[in-house]
């Protein structure tokens, strides 16, 4: 057993001990969230970098699931048992960034001298995971956005072509269900397209503050913008079947509901562009387009989704110096191909995008398609409400509008009434929120 | 009551010893930190909290998603454990006469006990799907009947049956373990007396089975309200609009998903009261019918 | 004992044939899904036949996730468990209901309330103390002044560390932690007649002779009860290993098996291989079936001994 009271003898062990270490390579550990296949990549990408050179060795650790990768190294920093690099999701920055626990990868990077072109990143995803002053905290990893799925051939027996606005979304709705189509549209409410990159695309405000980010004491705004509309439209479809509820605990999500032809069009992110070509195996003809907007409204970039890489705080300098040397590792053209190519996700720099576009990646099946999702991160400059959510608590909040959706959508009260009562819960998340971290401020 | 007693007590505390300092360890210290956040606001990476008092009581009871959680927990509970133990006793009492292919179905009865909850509740959205699975007949028939996806109480039935299966096993197992010690002279006295089966059960097995399932009631309740995080998580996420919230689920999700430490904290407490208060009023008002030897 | 009773005899069966129907579905469910090809399970309607897949999907699951040596960890684990609660639970029931003492219900309730909030609830402070078991120990020494008074004395400073991250005890300790055990052998103990203890006095028997000779043979049933029932927890844990493990090599069943079940959670999601999470389910399942199986021999006495 390892039961020891520090003793003389105890302390030679350990001073022993990290001199038999120090000969040995360097080692440190990254938990992720990534599950299934993609964890695999995850997992070989690691057994590359090992490969790749003798001083480091990182040990990967899968977490099964987002919420248990970031929940898991929370447990285990309070331990102070902490790995040094977590992947941490998207809704999860707010949060992150209060802690104060991290070391940015910003300072990282310039610390141990290794020379990273921040310019080179996509403003759509770098705005997301940087501070006020635009340094990034975290490293961009498996990025996203979402994407309009269609089945060209259902959109073709209809006599329609897919919409680039809302408005020629129902038409192409009710032309698909005229031509005996029983499932148009397979729908499931996702807070992180219906509103998140909704209101991003529409330049309207999720919350005050831009989103939260010029300081904690925001409050929610969503129930008075044009996400009300499209909500209570989406709620209209629903009554007049021009859309079904396709979810993971009814059987068939929406995805494999759309790789089955059983629903001609679903929103998703543009990661699931690989998943759904090897479900559809080619049975059927299918494409992706950008995520339609209102008519009358000027059409603005969306952001990132997926997760970034967070290096903690309380590790040696020779970790840091492993990590820095696996981020740095990550952000060369090659591992981005790799990672680009053995998953949906796309590219977080722009040399690493131009490199695949000068190979041609992106002309053929089954990689054609992908870059519309960077036009569509790209397709203005990120202003004040498009640069991203800066929400404590906002995995909460996420949960607070799903749930008030289905009321709605179960008909137990109207769709504003519904989005009134999320937003003033979500407010209390805020609020408290606000006073955990009272007289701190975002960085 | 037992009026027979050991009197070295020096024994009977080196017997409770360990068990206590486990406890102690891996039980009462973690939670009483963890108790200690429900009367602040702990920041999740342990950057320190401030003192807040009952504040976070205050904002829970004042809030009707806590009660909405409260209540279906409560329906929960009475409904799997009623289900679960009615059908368990009813099959063990059979079990117990040992006709033909006993063996068979003694063993077909139990081994379903080994499955993990996970698993339990895949198979169970699966029978229940409303397009696609079992349940899909059943909207054939009656179209638009039964869609747990979208309707609450469907869904907070459909948890309930997944409940409750997987407890009847578990039930099935000691109560026929407490049939089997039920000495065989006794049965077969009375059966010379002329008690047909079905009296037999009443008047002698069921009596005798009481500390059994004095036990078993008690276990399934605390188990529903404790142990339903597996099932709740894989068939609905506590969903359509919280209809199988369950409150460990909600502790779980607001704690540890949601970060919200201290929140969550506060609930665990009300959880606990209220299960041990359940369990303090069979205790005072059951066990006291409860026939021992 | 031989009676006449067809009508009852035929009720018996039908109601045991419709209890066993009710119990095996779901699981004949998880079969029919394992033996079918990917684009089988996923099919509208579903298909309530199974296919031919079943050895193709086994084996697929097997490469997938690596179970070999998680076989031999998730062993070790459950076997652990079921030790640690059936020596806990008996000694600290035999404590509390043989001896007349005043802490006999207050060590009772503090065992059985140990029921009422289950780890999930409690995980992260659980883990603290999962990362240095003598934290506890340590707070309370430096609440109390030990830990000054021995940093004075001896001139060292008194630091108490056992972690026990990635390891077995780590494992077992918390699970055992619990009160099922001393209940259900409480609940025993109280139905053992006084006559019994008088006997054993009389005869001059201590009490731990009498715990030996007399008590552990008479709940050898609900010790094999209570055995099949840990190993099956045991064997399915799932949330605490995947936790405190993160050293592949003391990796456990459950959590490999949840690597095979689609995440939908994550941006994008994954290929839904339900066929290949259900064989995955079919062979994680085997072992815990294989106990209750041979268990329930033991705990169900009339099997050995008919004329009892």
């Amino acid at each position: 057993m390892k039961f020891a009271t520090t003793s003389a003898a105890a302390i030679a062990a350990v001073v022993t001990a990290s001199a038999a270490f120090a000969q040995d390579k360097v080692q440190f550990e990254y938990w992720y969230g990534l599950g299934g296949q993609l964890g695999d990549v995850v997992q070989a990408t690691c057994d590359r970098f090992n490969e790749s050179q003798s001083e480091f060795e990182i040990t990967c650790v899968g977490q099964d699931g987002y919420a248990n990768a970031v929940q898991n190294t929370i447990a285990a920093f309070r331990a102070d048992q902490h790995p040094t690099v977590v992947q941490a999701y998207d809704a999860g920055t707010a949060d992150l960034m209060m802690s104060g626990e991290f070391y940015a990868v910003h300072q990282m990077m310039a610390d141990f001298d290794i020379d990273i072109d921040w310019d080179d990143y996509f403003p759509g995803i770098a705005n997301y995971y940087a501070s006020s002053k635009g340094e990034l905290y975290s490293m961009p990893f498996n990025s996203s956005t979402p994407m309009m799925y269609f089945n060209v051939a259902d959109l073709e027996a209809a006599g329609v072509e897919a919409p680039a606005t809302w408005e020629e979304f129902e038409d192409v709705l009710v032309a698909l269900k005229a031509s005996g189509k029983e499932c148009p549209y397979g729908y499931a409410p996702s807070t992180w397209i219906d509103l998140e990159q909704f209101s991003m695309a529409h330049n309207v405000p999720i919350a005050s503050n831009n989103n939260g980010y010029d300081g904690l004491d925001s409050e929610y705004l969503y129930n008075t913008t044009i996400h009300v509309k499209h909500m209570e439209n989406i709620k209209r479809w629903y009554d007049e079947g021009l859309l079904e509820i396709r979810t993971t605990q009814g059987g068939l999500n929406s995805r494999d509901s759309f790789a089955q032809a059983e629903c001609s069009l679903y929103f998703g992110s543009i990661a699931s562009h690989a998943a759904v070509g090897n479900l559809v195996d080619g049975a059927f003809e299918w494409d992706v387009a950008m995520i339609p907007v209102y008519e009358g409204t000027e059409r603005h970039n969306t952001v990132v989704g997926g997760a970034s890489l967070w290096v903690l705080s309380g590790k040696t300098d020779e970790e840091y110096r492993g990590a820095a040397e696996y981020l740095k590792f990550l952000a060369t053209p090659e591992s981005e191909e790799y990672w680009s190519t053995n998953t949906g996700y796309i590219p977080v720099t722009k040399t690493g995008f131009d490199t695949l576009v000068e190979k041609g990646f992106y002309e053929n099946a089954p990689y054609k398609g992908r870059e519309l999702a960077l036009e569509s991160l790209t397709y203005t400059d990120p202003g004040p409400l498009t640069r991203g959510i800066r929400l404590g608590g906002f995995i909460q909040a996420r949960s607070e509008w799903s749930n008030e959706v289905q009321a709605a959508l179960q008909g137990d009260k109207t769709m504003q009434e519904a989005l009134d009562t999320a937003v003033s819960r979500s407010n209390d998340i805020l609020n408290k929120f606000a006073r955990t971290y009272r007289g701190q401020e975002l960085p | 009551m037992r009026r027979a007693f050991f009197k070295n007590n020096w024994i009977a505390a080196l017997v409770v010893a360990p068990q206590l300092l486990v406890i102690f360890i891996f039980f009462y210290w973690p939670t009483s930190q963890a108790l200690y956040w429900a009367f602040t606001l702990e920041q999740p990476w342990g950057g320190g909290n401030e003192w807040v008092g009952f504040e976070n009581f205050i904002f829970l009871l004042s809030d009707d998603r806590y009660w909405q959680s409260v209540r279906i927990s409560i329906i929960y509970a009475l409904a799997t454990t009623a289900l679960a133990m009615g059908m368990a006793l009813i099959l063990a009492l059979f079990a117990d006469r040992q006709l033909r292919g006993y063996k068979a179905f003694r063993i077909g009865l139990i081994w379903p006990y080994a499955v993990a909850a996970p698993a339990i509740g895949l198979a169970f959205r699966f029978i229940f799907n409303p397009s696609a699975g079992v349940a899909s007949y059943l909207n054939m028939a009656f179209p638009g009947i039964w869609d747990p996806v979208m309707n609450g109480s469907n869904a907070i039935t459909m948890v309930i049956i997944a409940g409750a299966w997987k407890q009847v096993s578990y039930s099935f197992i000691f109560l026929l373990a407490g049939l089997q010690s039920i000495p065989r002279s006794l049965t077969e006295a009375s059966a010379m007396d002329g008690a047909r089966v079905l009296r037999r059960m009443k008047d002698i097995q069921l009596p005798l089975l009481t500390p059994t399932v004095f036990f078993l009631v008690i276990i399934n309740i605390t188990d529903s309200f404790t142990d339903s995080f597996g099932l709740v998580d894989t068939m609905t996420s506590g969903g359509p609009a919280r209809a199988t919230n369950l409150m460990v689920y909600k502790i779980y999700e607001d704690g540890f998903r949601g970060l919200d430490y201290s929140g969550a904290a506060a609930q665990s407490i009300i959880l606990m009261i209220l299960v041990i208060a359940l369990t303090f009023l069979q205790f005072k008002y059951v066990e006291r019918r409860v026939h021992y030897t | 004992m031989i009676e006449r009773t067809p009508l009852l005899n035929v009720a018996t069966h039908a109601i045991l044939f419709i209890g066993l129907f009710m119990l095996v579905v779901p699981i004949y469910l998880v079969v029919v899904a394992a033996s079918q090809t990917l684009q089988d399970v996923m099919s509208i309607p579903a298909k309530l036949l199974p296919g031919d897949q079943l050895l193709v999907n086994l084996k697929a699951a097997w490469t997938e996730a690596d179970f070999g040596s998680k076989f031999v960890n998730t062993m070790i684990l459950a076997m652990g468990v079921v030790v640690g609660k059936i020596i806990f639970a008996a000694l600290t029931a035999f404590g509390i209901v043989f001896f007349d003492h005043r802490l006999r219900m207050p060590i009772f309730w503090m065992v059985f309330i140990t029921l009422m909030l289950p780890l999930e609830v409690r995980i992260v402070p659980t883990y603290a103390v999962a990362a240095n078991a003598l934290s506890p120990f340590q707070t309370i020494f430096d609440w109390i002044g030990v830990s000054w008074l021995w940093n004075t004395v001896t001139g060292v400073e008194m630091a108490l560390n056992w972690n026990l991250l990635n390891s077995y005890t780590g494992l077992i300790m918390p699970l055992v932690a619990t009160a099922t055990g001393t209940f259900l052998y409480r609940q025993f103990f109280l139905t053992i007649p006084d006559e019994l203890v008088e006997a054993a006095k009389m005869d001059g028997a201590g009490p731990l002779r009498f715990l030996w000779e007399i008590l552990i043979p008479l709940s050898r049933t609900n010790m094999a009860a209570l055995a099949t029932i840990m190993f099956v927890a045991g064997w399915n844990q799932y949330l605490w290993p995947l936790l405190i493990i993160t050293d592949p090599a003391y990796g456990v069943v459950a959590v490999e098996l949840s690597r095979l079940v689609p995440n939908m959670n994550t941006t994008g999601g994954d290929i839904p291989n339900w066929h290949w999470a259900m064989a995955g389910t079919l062979i994680v399942m085997l072992p815990p079936v294989a106990v209750v199986i041979f268990m329930q021999r033991w705990f169900v006495r009339g099997l050995i001994n008919t004329d009892k």
